[in-house]
């Protein structure tokens, strides 16, 4: 593909971005990636059109560069576009770093052997320690940006091989204390700490210690920068480095094995203690990565490092920023009582509080710390770890503006209500006398609010979702209090009672709750629709509440309210309902009243699948013993009987419903050519062993060469019955022979559909081939010459030699070549011209027949035809 | 704490798929870190397409809502956080930061570290609150200052861009986008003998000068009733903006409090700040007022950055709310009967720049009928969106106390037009309050231009200027039930 212009370009990296895998799978997917390459040294294209080119392989390297090799390719190309680059100022030097280590990267090919590897990282070395790489590389003002840049890359690096820069944490310490001009501080000290934190994890592991690595400025003697050798464990080393996060425990992550030397603990006391005094430099979110960092990488490690972080505390805790006083947790996590008494665990849970519910934070915002504070990592936890719990210091006293009301948007409600729910649960440990404000009656009073919102007619379903979601959170936290057990079943009850539309959000609330509340909740709405009349506008509603609760319990009223029912029951659906809360009944092992039921059902019923449900019911009631009866009503209960449940109870309709994998009672080859239409059609000669309906052939061409084929349909073909042809037209993007992978989809005779795997059909040359439109008489040969003359010089010429078998020329041309002759001298010479879909052209000229072949002279104008026609060539002297 | 990707997803209800992509981001070296820490638990990043049906129907922001379905409406299905599992191709993709803000969805999905099942709680993730941080970034920068669509177009044109400078490989290296934007434009030449912070782009070169403004927001919910008391908060957000050249300035800003004044708690501050007294951390509405509450000086020593910035927030708890009011609704078969009294405390500025109390009539028909008498400014009806408006303009009379009386007739409800509420049902009513004085702060506090020290070249020209509005300021109807919080239960 040719150069693309800015247009061309945006468009067609609209069309990628709306689909990736489509614009792959499409005829340009192939070339995007070389393409893209190629533009980006093109002097047409704007730097902004080639910084978004750049911008889509940051993100689709996979897509664009498949594999290693080809990432590697990509890698060692975009650096030599670097290293093009004119010296003025560019916008392209930035995102060609980036894009360079992204293609390594993520495309696998970073490694010691990989030559863009070994061109790529000591770029960036030098360019992160500000060395001066000459005029090549841009003007004096993009020197900074691009050491920040370069250090960003190796940061990423490091993070995708732990260990890699291991030997740089000596110069990365001098870089950063640098007297005078200096570098930029952020990039460099998040370098510094993330290559401390993967040295100190690796050389742990290793049982190695730190060897001098931290010595500012120096690198161990001859050693090179880059160590492989500990990178290169495959991903070993990416193994999780923080498993647990409470886990502040020595030998926990390993780094007890690393112990010190007085000298080098020194080194590494300094080098935390530099990164620390400018963090203020940083931006915040720069500052708790930093601190993450840290965290980890001194967790576990004896000494009196972590006194370290606490000057920088009272100025974390002071901020409103998330991610700072995400850090400090993470500190405390990972630090405990090393780093915060009991006093300023007492004030960071104030400070958390606080956040919590400040209002000038941002909804999201006070939900993460709602969550932190239920997961709060206390000096001395009480109670199993994992499951959310207030802290032991968080008293209901701090809790007061935290606590739940029908104001609250659903999210704040919930997370809110389970703070109050176990505020409830500790309430009731200490003390029942109730007096003034209890928990609890906030609690039920909230959650009557909850319901009668629900209750509302008409209301957004949201709110009805909400009230059950509350109702479920409160059963499984406070399912040992039967006080506030009970008022939950009756306010629900209640809830019902004004809005049985709800039925299905009872029936899954009854599906998940314990038996604390699931029981009396059955039991009172059992008794509230049975005690309804039968003819209710909400009876769907109540015959599906009913088939979830009914049971042996109360057996006269709820048959009674089904006889009443059964009248009411006009429609195919409701009938099924009702037959439901039978099929509920039979397996809960009511008998007496059922069968009658079930007989005056079985007369009664309207329709007639009802009636044969019913009498089939009725027969199991009366053949089968109870434990029988439960087991052959059992397990088919998954399958929700929507469609006729008769025959769904039976195996063979399963069997009948599903598709079946059978070896093909189907023949399939290709027949005579049909050199005619615009394109070219396959003739497809089919044969059956068995009567075959609906059959569905389905074809599918491997690789792109060819546009996806349609499928063709026979309604039914017998054995021995003649069939007619069928016609499989093809588009090919390439005109080149293919094999078509075939599969059929058809029912048997038995009713049964069958799926089937056919052998490949091949898709030869000569299939492509069709005519020019014929010109008009005597004009054939002229009409040639200008074809013939039209291929060059795009095009190419060659010649080859036919042989003949003993019938000559003139049955070689008739046999396979008629359609195309366009001007012939017979028996002598023949001017052939085919037209190639879909756009090639294939002449051929055939003149002075030997005895034993004759000399073809053939021109096309597309380059990979030729090769093809040599083959097919070939292939006719060796039939003939 | 890198992200595997980043989207904005404008939510268009009413279109078929609900939404579109507006800007998405993938970061393919973090996702290759997910496939080998997540291990059997990993999901791959979806398309943009899927990704947002996906979300759109978690979030509830899917036009269909009339059937019950499991996936979303169990009750089991909880959410508390705005973290959210989506169901995709070949598992759960987890944990998606999502939250909808001005009808933009933002979202981002953290690496987590290890594997994802079982599920790491939350606190140990370090790329959430970098998500968070991220996404809040990306919201300040559409949204600071962006009157129209086309400004909105223009920013998300710009969004690519700058993240390539603030986020190049999915770890967040500055939240404030704007603050990239100015780093590309400004080119620096010489390089700095001094250590530059990361958050400042350039130095500031002109005239110096410090701008201070302090806004107080009062919020309220008035019941006039025995058993619930009525509660009443102010925050504040002091704003600053410091012109002064140098890199490093130092700045100390003071806010100081009358004699009877309320005390200031529960106050965040910038980064920026470099210390705080311990009686600033310490001071929190969690515990109860008393006379020994530190009132200040409250000192913010800081170095500040280029642009505007918020150098604290605070709350406070001030003895009296400034407007106290009663609403008296009683339903008279097709009419409601109002009743409206408010009093302005003798201690509050009567000088407002507006006052207007709205009058909503939710899940009811139309207003057809009004008969009122005021005693105070006038009242406009919107028939259409059952509203009642009451100006009270720039001062209180003398009284201070006015009143409005009056009876609303309704026309048949239809369910489109009229506002629906969750809260108002039956008697349940409010009024709502709005109003703004200028040169006022309810707590008292401000900040004197004396007491602001600059460490840097040159005397600056320091501005101040204070503000109250009024923010959720409710009066619930006396005679229904109202919604309450835990607070105002506890007599």
């Amino acid at each position: 593909m040719g150069r693309l212009s800015r247009e061309a370009w945006a468009q067609r990296l609209g069309a990628f971005r709306a689909s990736p895998s489509a614009f792959m799978a499409g005829p340009e997917g192939e070339d995007l990636g070389r393409d893209l390459l190629s533009d980006l040294r093109s002097e047409k294209l704007s730097e902004q059109t080639k910084v978004s080119l750049l911008v889509l392989s940051l993100e689709y390297p996979a897509q664009l560069w498949p594999d290693a090799p080809a990432a590697e390719a990509a890698a060692s190309s975009l650096l030599d576009t670097l290293v093009l680059l004119p010296p003025r100022p560019s916008a392209l030097r930035q995102p060609l770093l980036l894009a360079a280590t992204t293609a390594l990267a993520a495309g696998g090919a970073l490694g010691p052997t990989s030559a863009a590897s070994r061109r790529l990282l000591p770029l960036l070395l030098g360019l992160a320690s500000g060395r001066d790489l000459g005029r090549g590389f841009g003007p004096a003002s993009e020197q900074r940006p691009l050491q920040a840049t370069a250090c960003e890359c190796l940061r990423e690096l490091e993070s995708c091989k732990p260990g890699l820069l291991g030997g740089c944490l000596g110069l990365l310490r001098g870089l950063l204390g640098q007297e005078g001009p200096v570098g930029p501080v952020q990039p460099l000290s998040l370098l510094l700490a993330l290559a401390l934190r993967n040295t100190l994890v690796t050389q742990a592991r290793a049982g190695a210690g730190l060897q001098g690595l931290l010595v500012a400025g120096v690198s161990p003697a001859g050693a090179s920068p880059w160590n492989w050798t500990l990178a290169e464990d495959g991903d070993a080393h990416l193994q999780p480095q923080a498993p647990s996060w409470l886990a502040a425990e020595e030998g926990e992550c390993g780094l007890a094995a690393l112990e010190p030397s007085p000298e080098e603990a020194r080194e590494l006391r300094a080098a935390v203690a530099q990164l620390l005094d400018t963090s203020y430099l940083l931006t915040p979110v720069a500052q708790a990565q930093l601190l993450w960092l840290l965290g980890w990488a001194l967790r576990g490690l004896r000494g009196q490092l972590p006194v370290l972080f606490k000057t920088q505390l009272v100025r974390l805790l002071g901020t409103a920023q998330l991610t700072l006083l995400h850090a400090v947790l993470a500190l405390k996590a990972a630090f405990g009582e090393a780093l915060f008494t009991a006093q300023d665990e007492d004030l960071l849970l104030r400070r958390l509080t606080l956040a919590a519910q400040h209002p000038a934070l941002p909804p999201p915002t006070h939900l993460f710390y709602l969550h932190c504070l239920l997961s709060f990592p206390e000096n001395c936890p009480l109670g199993a770890t994992g499951e959310e719990a207030a802290p032991l210091l968080l008293r209901p006293q701090l809790c007061r503006g935290l606590l739940p009301s029908l104001l609250h948007d659903p999210m704040a409600l919930l997370a809110r209500l389970h703070l109050l729910c176990l505020l409830c649960a500790e309430d009731e440990e200490k003390d029942e006398k109730g007096q003034g404000q209890s928990p609890q009656r906030y609690l039920g009073e909230l959650l009557a609010g909850l319901r009668q919102r629900a209750a509302l007619d008409g209301g957004p379903r949201a709110l009805a979702t909400l009230c059950f979601q509350a109702s479920y959170l409160v059963a499984h936290c406070l399912a040992g209090q039967p006080t506030v057990m009970t008022s939950l079943t009756h306010g629900l009850v209640r809830l019902y009672r004004d809005r049985p539309v709800l039925a299905p959000h009872f029936v899954d609330l009854l599906d998940r709750v314990g038996p604390e509340l699931g029981e009396p909740l059955r039991v009172a709405l059992r008794q509230e629709v049975v005690s309804r009349p039968g003819k209710d506008e909400a009876l769907r509603w109540h015959l599906q509440m009913l088939a979830k609760v009914a049971d042996r319990g109360a057996q006269s009223g709820t048959l009674r309210f089904l006889q009443a029912a059964a009248a009411h029951c006009t429609d195919w659906g409701l009938q099924q309902a009702l037959l439901q809360v039978c099929r509920a009944l039979l397996r809960a092992g009511v008998r007496g009243g059922l069968a009658d039921l079930l007989q005056a059902l079985a007369r009664q019923l309207e329709d007639p699948d009802g009636r044969d449900h019913a009498r089939l019911y009725y027969i199991l009631l009366a053949h089968l013993a109870a434990p029988k009866l439960g087991v052959a009503l059992g397990p088919s209960l998954v399958a929700p009987a929507l469609a006729s449940s008769l025959v769904a109870e039976n195996q063979g309709f399963a069997a009948a419903l599903m598709v079946q994998e059978a070896p093909a009672p189907i023949r399939l080859s290709v027949g005579p050519r049909r050199a005619e239409g615009p394109g070219p059609v396959l003739q497809l000669q089919v044969e059956v062993l068995e009567p075959v309906y609906s059959l569905e052939l389905r074809f599918r061409v491997e690789g792109q060469l060819y546009a996806p084929l349609g499928a063709v349909h026979v309604p039914c073909l017998c054995p021995g019955r003649p069939a007619h042809p069928l016609l499989l037209p093809l588009q090919p993007r390439r005109p080149a022979p293919t094999q078509l992978d075939v599969r059929a989809l058809y029912t048997t005779p038995a009713g049964l559909t069958c799926h089937a795997h056919l052998p490949p059909l091949p898709v030869n040359f000569a299939d492509l081939f069709l005519p020019f439109p014929q010109p008009p008489e005597g004009a054939g040969l002229s009409f040639f010459e200008e074809l013939w003359d039209s291929c060059l010089p795009e095009g190419t010429e060659s010649r080859l030699w036919c042989p003949l078998g003993p019938q000559g020329l003139e049955a070689l041309v008739s046999r396979h070549l008629e359609p195309f002759v366009v001007a012939a001298q017979p028996p002598t010479s023949y001017h052939i011209a085919i037209r190639l879909p879909p756009d090639s052209r294939l002449l051929l000229r055939l003149e002075a027949a030997q005895g034993d072949g004759v000399p073809v002279a053939l021109r096309t104008d597309d380059w990979a035809v030729l090769p093809l026609a040599g083959d097919y060539f070939r292939g006719l002297s060796a039939a003939a | 704490m890198a992200q595997r990707a980043v989207w904005l997803i404008s939510h268009e209800p009413g279109t078929p798929l609900c939404g579109t992509v507006r800007f998405s981001r993938r970061y393919p070296t973090v996702e290759k870190r997910a496939k080998v820490f997540n291990g059997a638990s990993y999901v791959p990043i979806p398309e943009d397409d899927p990704f947002l049906k996906a979300l759109l129907f978690e979030l509830r922001l899917l036009d269909d809502d009339k059937d019950f379905m499991e996936s979303r409406d169990s009750c089991s299905c909880i959410n508390k956080t705005s973290i959210y599992g989506l169901p995709g191709g070949g598992g759960e993709l987890w944990p998606v930061v999502a939250f909808q803000k001005n009808d933009m969805i933002y979202a981002c999905v953290p690496l987590v570290e290890q594997t994802l099942s079982p599920r790491p709680p939350l606190i140990s993730i370090s790329g959430i609150s970098q998500g968070f941080e991220l996404l809040f970034g990306i919201q300040d920068f559409l949204y600071s200052g962006q009157k129209n669509d086309t400004e909105l177009n223009t920013k998300l044109s710009q969004l690519p861009d700058l993240l390539l400078q603030a986020c190049p490989f999915g770890t967040l290296l500055d939240a404030n986008l704007q603050n990239s934007l100015d780093s590309i434009n400004f080119i620096s030449v010489q390089k700095h003998p001094q250590k530059q912070p990361a958050w400042k782009a350039g130095t500031y070169k002109g005239k110096p000068q410090v701008s201070i403004s302090i806004t107080e927001k009062v919020k309220s919910m008035q019941y006039d009733k025995q058993d619930v008391a009525d509660t009443w908060q102010v925050d504040g957000a002091v704003t600053c903006k410091c012109d002064l050249e140098g890199i490093m300035p130092n700045v100390t800003i003071s806010l100081s409090l009358p004699t009877n004044g309320s005390p200031l708690q529960d106050i965040l501050v910038h980064p920026c700040v470099t210390s705080l007294d311990s009686a600033i951390l310490t001071s929190s509405s969690i515990d109860a007022v008393d006379d020994s509450a530190f009132s200040g000086p409250y000192k913010f020593p800081f170095t500040p950055p280029l642009e505007s910035f918020n150098l604290c927030y605070y709350t406070s708890q001030v003895p009296v709310p400034p407007i106290l009011g009663f609403y008296q609704v009683k339903e008279e078969e097709v009419q409601l009967k109002i009743t409206v009294n408010l009093k302005l405390h003798e201690s509050v500025k009567n000088n407002f720049e507006f006052c207007e109390a709205h009058i909503p009539f939710y899940n009811r028909g139309p207003v057809t009928h009004v008969e009122y008498k005021v005693s105070f400014g006038q009242l406009e009806v919107f028939r259409e969106k059952s509203l009642l408006i009451w100006i009270i303009g720039q001062k209180f009379p003398k009284s201070m106390e006015i009143s409005l009386a009056g009876t609303v007739t309704f026309g048949a409800k239809s369910h489109k037009k009229q506002p629906f509420d969750q809260i108002c049902i039956g008697g349940t009513a409010y009024l709502k309050l709005h109003f703004k004085i200028l040169d006022y702060t309810l707590t008292g506090c401000y900040a004197d231009q004396h007491s602001v020290q600059v460490f840097a070249s040159g005397k600056p020209k320091i501005s101040t200027n204070r503000k109250l509005i009024s923010s959720d300021y409710y009066i619930w109807n006396s005679k229904a039930p109202a919604p309450v919080t835990y607070g105002s239960l506890l007599l």
